[in-house]
């Protein structure tokens, strides 16, 4: 409840400072909007010539559809990986030996270009969802695995003990000296995942699927219609940066408030 | 005893804001009841070299304005830089030379091109050498931490040598006003996170003993004090470098991409971006209830009419319907006007050996210059009655600076009440016998 409260305080001067951020992202507009004076709109049309499009495209009907394939997708091939990176890398954090065997293999997976995976998955899965979802998967299981084995390699060994010494109860012992801990490095491995899976997925659907954001770009790039395709991009990004400040980035610093009290 | 030692020896020249805040004052009211008189019957206007509005933008950003940063600057550099006054000798030549700027832009159209060469010169020169005045001293500055007052200078001394530059080339000067007005932002930016800081934690000090007093009563009265209010103890205020430094670029960028590429989107973009950065800037400013304090709310206007100045130029240039004059006069009326008021009120009255001042007047002249501001942008909204709400905005400017120039021109000729005998603030002798 103090948490909640700290939160709410803390609000309105975290939205406040979103301005800066406006300020930065308004900033990229002219220079958006410069690169199409010099180029011409067929190559790159200017920021309002996008976005009413994209008000046009939400405002039919056209845009939600598309967007709930695409959300559906990388939600789904996110939450797998979420599931199996955070547990395996917890258990794998748990042994030394497991560790170290562990490494080399999530350094092949990650150096492994996810458009790799994406024919390997066209092979297996076809048109079908399975593509992007196991792309989406395949992408973002790492990040989250190396996050979870840090969170567990890194347990203080020395509050362990403390907590011991204090027979402090198994439940106490969990919610006050190993969540904490373990949350503040797995929180920010999901939050890099979650944008890792929103660009993969996009990927994906563009070479795989019949509809989705990355399909209906694929239309529009065989149409040479730019201003639907940067008018697609900026919802794609426009959402993530909804999700990563609003909702995201808030949680992160009450997770990792407790770092910087040197607690 | 010759006149110049006679003239000198007045109360007026003892330090050099005082006349050139009273000439601001008086002068400022007398350009828009000039400006008036020309709105309502077309007379009260000089013919200058690009017509009517030229003279009202040029006379009212380089003479009024810069009247007043003279003032202020020539009091405050020696104060940041711990340095001697400057004397009574350099007022009255700044002050000679500003007033024959003023004439020869007056006179430049009757004059032809002879005027206008004079009024380049004079103009052109009252800005360098108040920028030849403060240089040496900002720049052997241990820690140089003022520089920002010394590049604003410099930029706005380019504003004025560009806008006599083209009248000579027969060139339509006004943009270069338009960067004036830009590098006044800059200049209010910088001037008020001086300010600012003495006067919002002022306001903070005035609330900690708000807070201390009540506490006080309510345990003589049995009620008990809210506990989580050790939570939230005030802060100090700090006017922070990263985000002033983001709003400073922000408008030098708008201000230079609009001079080079005028009435692009792509300076709209960064108008709005501006507008951002200045918002972003009110950060710092959230300190709670002490904000609600008369100055510190005059001066957290300010922020707020540069944004949306800011603000409604970007839309403007991006294709929404609204007159650009509107937000540019959010900037000059109502950022411009109310900084320089406030300005007028504090640093004048503090650096005269007064306290501030509490009266009644100050709040009507504030909401005066304000309405003025609002009103004036409202003219330039669609479908809006142009002319009564301009002459309507012309008057409550009128009645905020004339009473100004009444009040604070009563501080500003008159010896000091303390021992001082130039530009030190209140002196502590007289808080021991009052």
């Amino acid at each position: 409840m103090r948490l909640l409260r700290a939160w709410a305080a803390g609000l309105p001067a975290y939205l406040w400072s979103g301005w800066g951020a406006i300020a930065s992202l308004l900033l990229f507009f002219a220079a958006w909007e410069a690169v199409s004076l010099v180029y011409g709109p067929l190559v790159m049309p200017d920021p309002r010539s996008a976005f009413g499009t994209l008000l046009g495209l939400v405002e039919s009907g056209a845009a939600w559809p598309e967007l709930a394939a695409t959300a559906r997708r990388a939600l789904t091939g996110y939450a797998l990986s979420v599931a199996a990176g955070s547990l395996l890398g917890l258990l794998a954090g748990l042994s030394m030996t497991a560790s170290m065997m562990s490494r080399p293999l999530v350094t092949v997976l990650m150096g492994t270009p996810p458009i790799a995976w994406l024919v390997l998955a066209m092979l297996w899965f076809g048109a079908s969802d399975g593509t992007p979802v196991f792309t989406v998967f395949v992408a973002a299981f790492p990040v989250i695995f190396i996050g979870a084995l840090q969170g567990t390699r890194t347990l203080d060994n020395q509050l362990r003990g403390m907590a011991e010494a204090f027979r402090l109860p198994p439940r106490m012992m969990f919610t006050d000296v190993y969540l904490p801990h373990v949350v503040s490095y797995l929180f920010p491995a999901w939050i890099a995942a979650l944008g890792t899976s929103w660009k993969v997925v996009v990927m994906a659907e563009l070479l795989a699927t019949q509809d989705g954001v990355g399909a209906a770009l694929a239309v529009s790039r065989s149409h040479l219609d730019t201003a639907a395709t940067m008018a697609w991009i900026a919802a794609v990004v426009g959402l993530l940066l909804a999700v990563e400040y609003l909702v995201l980035e808030p949680i992160k610093r009450e997770v990792e408030r407790w770092r910087e009290h040197g607690a | 005893m010759n006149v110049f030692d006679r003239l000198a020896a007045k109360p007026l020249f003892m330090c050099s804001f005082r006349p050139f805040f009273l000439v601001t004052a008086i002068y400022g009211v007398a350009l828009l009841l000039g400006w008036l008189g020309f709105l309502a019957a077309g007379v009260g206007v000089p013919a200058v070299p690009g017509g009517p509005i030229v003279w009202h933008a040029h006379e009212l950003v380089f003479g009024f304005g810069l009247a007043a940063v003279a003032g202020f600057v020539l009091t405050a550099v020696p104060e940041f830089t711990s340095t001697a006054a400057f004397g009574r000798r350099v007022t009255i030549a700044m002050l000679l030379l500003w007033a024959g700027a003023r004439l020869a832009f007056w006179l430049s159209g009757a004059m032809g091109s002879m005027g206008e060469m004079l009024a380049a010169l004079l103009n052109s020169g009252f800005m360098a050498a108040l920028v030849v005045l403060v240089a040496p001293r900002l720049w052997h500055d241990p820690e140089r931490r003022h520089l920002s007052f010394l590049w604003g200078l410099a930029a706005m001394w380019l504003a004025v040598t560009g806008f006599h530059a083209d009248v000579l080339r027969g060139v339509y000067p006004m943009p270069w006003v338009l960067a004036g007005v830009g590098m006044m932002m800059v200049l209010i930016i910088v001037a008020l996170s001086r300010v600012s800081m003495r006067i919002v934690n002022d306001a903070l000090e005035a609330e900690r003993l708000r807070r201390a007093a009540q506490y006080t009563d309510g345990r003589t009265g049995g009620l008990s004090r809210r506990p989580d209010e050790d939570d939230d103890e005030l802060l100090d205020y700090r006017a922070r470098p990263p985000r002033r430094n983001l709003a400073i670029f922000g408008v030098a960028l708008y201000t230079a991409v609009a001079l080079a590429l005028p009435g692009s989107a792509i300076s709209g973009w960064i108008a709005l971006a501006a507008a951002a950065a200045v918002l972003n800037l009110l950060n710092d400013w959230h300190v709670g209830r002490a904000l609600l304090s008369r100055w510190a709310l005059m001066l957290y206007t300010v922020y707020w009419s540069m944004a949306l100045g800011y603000a409604l130029i970007g839309l403007s240039l991006l294709g929404v319907p609204v007159a650009p004059s509107a937000g540019l006069h959010l900037l000059t009326v109502g950022a411009m006007g109310v900084s320089i008021f406030g300005v007028l009120c504090i640093a004048g009255r503090t650096h005269a050996g007064y306290a501030l001042d509490t009266r009644p007047w100050v709040q009507i002249a504030a909401v005066a210059i304000g309405v003025a501001a609002l009103v004036r942008a409202a003219s330039g909204l669609p479908g809006a009655a142009a002319a009564g709400l301009q002459a309507m905005s012309v008057v409550a400017w009128a009645i905020g600076y004339g009473l100004a120039a009444v009040f604070l021109g009563a501080v500003f000729v008159r010896a000091r009440p303390d021992a001082g005998t130039g530009c030190e603030e209140v002196m502590e002798d007289v808080d021991a016998k009052a």
